[in-house]
């Protein structure tokens, strides 16, 4: 910080995490951890929020995750053109690598009970909202709801005294709304759990599908994705929301055949962030994850970044209190927004282009799976979805990609013109 | 015509698998403007239902065509003069990819579709496709050649052929062949400016963590 905040007296920082999933999870073990009075107030502690709940490699190995949460292995993936035609990705693995499915439920009471483990005191309650302080360096008072367990109780009602909040309370999120963070445009994403046959199930095992079409959603993509005993079956859109249970019943038919005889356990639907809040950070309020708006375009992946906008978040607050001895200011948690931005926003624009350039008509996905037949796309693609970096390629091969690319879309393009003609 | 086309009961399909949370967002109207106002419809929904049966519209109108057998066109079919008239397999596939989009098709792993657009070899697409805008391309690209070769020439003195050594007009040169080939019609102007726009948004959206502190009183003490 610019300004030289004072040592505290007798006392470690106090800092309110708001909302126990991944991202609130991994911030207050990472604040426990660097010495500083960390309070985490989750409103719902087994909550399964309806998510996708696909995890990259690379997270299992920095978040230090037992294998034992992870459901299933994902190896192979389908991708399945408005014409039908099924492309295998994940040939190019190593025997090694997958994509983890987990449940939400697990995944988040195991990182907020590492947390707890770090010295974070977990709460059961509802927060409210918060007064903001006087001065820059008194306190905040956070209002909150407050269950002792017992189910249909109605709480009570308590106030808090903190010196920062981080808000991982999700695309609803009010601590966002109290600092005027600003809103976000978002897709709606529709899911149902089906259990399907065993006989059906086993070709689920390790395989996921992802459908794409005008049929499945107009910007979006439809999936099939395995769960721990069912399949996942759902669509996104963000330009035609009110369509959206015709878009569901268009992805059924797709994978029709292989999910026939399924029974619906459980349908969900929830709001997916397109960009981040205009603001994500006031004063001492910072905001993490789907609050903040971290879901990447394209794939629509969310719960890795949430995790490390989490643990990233509460770095900077370690370090600019000294491990909780010193006063923070607004300055050091841009040092978070700042090191976020620079470490993760290629990636974001990368997959934004893609999602523009690759799901905005029917002859572009018809290329864009055409494209992913190719090893090389594949490999890339992998490694910097597992690994969360992008891997130096071979410029003779970006060329020929290139080149592939652009044939792919002008056949497809002048097969729609065609197609134009026909209708005419 | 839409996917519904043939079923045999696709309104009590509908009305069948309609749990609590559907409803609540068909009710929500087709939102073409952007930014989260309606903070209930974004509530995620979550409802456990008792293993209700899944449905799905019983379609059974498939893609037909003599010419299409074991997921590809069988090009013998197509032979002209003892050539593949590439050209009839251009409007057999468009024709088939106009019907999918009215009726998608269910896939199948024991019917995969394995049909390849990139058999067609490219001098079938060109002669298809460009050769009548050709003849108004080349002719624009020639005139500007000339033309920008000519000002370059009196403006700077560089005469032609030491033009084409020069990096900056072969950039020039590099620039009016693009220019020609992306606009060829007045719209496109408007065409490659929206675009532009749409690009550039969701940086925009990005850096405006980093605008609105400029104004803040915070902000300007740190400098």
């Amino acid at each position: 910080a610019a300004r030289a905040t004072p040592k505290l007296s007798n006392r470690k920082l106090r800092v309110a995490v708001i909302g126990g999933g991944p991202a609130g999870g991994a911030a207050a073990e990472t604040l426990a951890q660097g010495g500083i009075e960390t309070i985490l107030i989750e409103r719902k502690m087994d909550n399964c929020k309806p998510c996708g709940g696909a995890i990259p490699l690379c997270m299992v190995g920095e978040f230090n995750l037992p294998l034992d949460i992870i459901d299933r292995r994902v190896t192979k993936m389908k991708m399945i053109s408005p014409s039908n035609i099924a492309v295998d990705i994940g040939r190019t693995l190593k025997e090694h690598e997958y994509i983890g499915m987990v449940r939400r439920e697990v995944l988040d009471a195991y990182l907020r009970e590492r947390a707890e483990k770090s010295g974070a005191t977990v709460i059961n309650g509802l927060f409210l909202k918060m007064d903001h302080p006087e001065n820059w360096d008194s306190p905040y008072t956070l209002h909150y709801t407050e269950y002792d367990g017992k189910t249909g109780a109605t709480g009570t009602k308590k106030t808090m005294e903190v010196d920062a909040v981080i808000g991982a309370d999700g695309a609803n999120s009010r601590v966002a709304k109290s600092i005027d963070a600003g809103d976000y445009d978002y897709a709606i994403a529709f899911q149902e759990r089906i259990r399907i046959p065993d006989e059906k199930m086993t070709y689920y095992e390790d395989l996921a599908e992802m459908y794409v079409g005008d049929d499945v959603s107009p910007d979006f993509y439809g999936w099939v994705f395995p769960k721990c005993d069912h399949v996942a079956v759902g669509t996104g859109t963000v330009t035609h929301k009110g369509d959206i249970k015709k878009f569901q019943l268009a992805t059924r038919n797709r994978a029709k055949d292989k999910i026939l005889g399924g029974k619906i356990i459980r349908v969900e639907a929830h709001p997916i962030p397109e960009h981040p809040r205009p603001r994500r950070l006031s004063k001492r309020v910072a905001l993490v994850g789907d609050a903040a708006g971290y879901v990447t375009k394209c794939s629509g992946e969310g719960i890795y970044f949430a995790a490390k906008s989490g643990r990233m978040c509460a770095e900077a607050i370690v370090e600019g209190s000294q491990n909780g001895k010193k006063m923070i200011d607004e300055g050091d948690l841009r040092k978070y927004l700042e090191k976020w931005d620079k470490t993760y926003l290629p990636t974001y624009r990368v997959l934004d282009v893609l999602q523009k350039v690759f799901y905005r008509s029917n002859p572009a996905r018809e290329a864009f799976v055409e494209m992913c037949n190719d090893e090389y796309v594949q490999k890339m693609t992998f490694d910097s979805y597992l690994y969360k970096r992008v891997a130096p390629g071979s410029p003779l091969e970006d060329i020929k990609l290139a080149v592939n690319t652009i044939g792919s879309l002008v056949r497809a393009n002048a097969l729609r013109r065609e197609i134009e003609k026909l209708s005419v | 015509a839409s996917s519904d086309s043939g079923s045999t009961s696709p309104t009590a399909a509908v009305s069948v698998e309609a749990p609590e949370p559907v409803e609540v967002i068909v009710k929500e109207p087709p939102q073409s403007t952007p930014a989260v106002k309606k903070e209930e419809t974004a509530t995620a929904k979550n409802v456990a239902v008792e293993g209700e049966e899944m449905k799905t519209t019983e379609s059974v109108v498939k893609f037909q065509d003599a010419r299409w057998i074991n997921g590809t066109w069988d090009l013998k079919q197509f032979e002209k003069d003892g050539k593949t008239d590439w050209d009839s397999v251009i409007v057999a596939e468009a024709k088939r990819r106009k019907w999918l989009e009215e009726n998608p098709e269910t896939t199948s792993n024991d019917e995969p579709v394995l049909f390849d657009t990139s058999i067609i070899p490219w001098w079938a697409w060109i002669k298809r496709y460009h050769l009548p805008e050709a003849e108004l391309l080349n002719g624009r690209a020639a005139m500007i050649g000339f033309f920008m070769a000519y000002f370059v020439d009196s403006l700077t003195g560089v005469g032609l052929v030491d033009q084409m050594g020069n990096f900056f007009c072969k950039t020039l040169l590099f620039v009016a062949v693009a220019g020609v080939l992306f606009i060829r019609k007045n719209e496109d102007v408007d065409k490659l400016k929206n675009l532009f726009d749409e690009t550039t948004l969701y940086d925009k959206q990005w850096q405006a963590a980093w605008k609105n502190d400029d104004d803040e009183s915070l902000g300007s003490k740190k400098k």
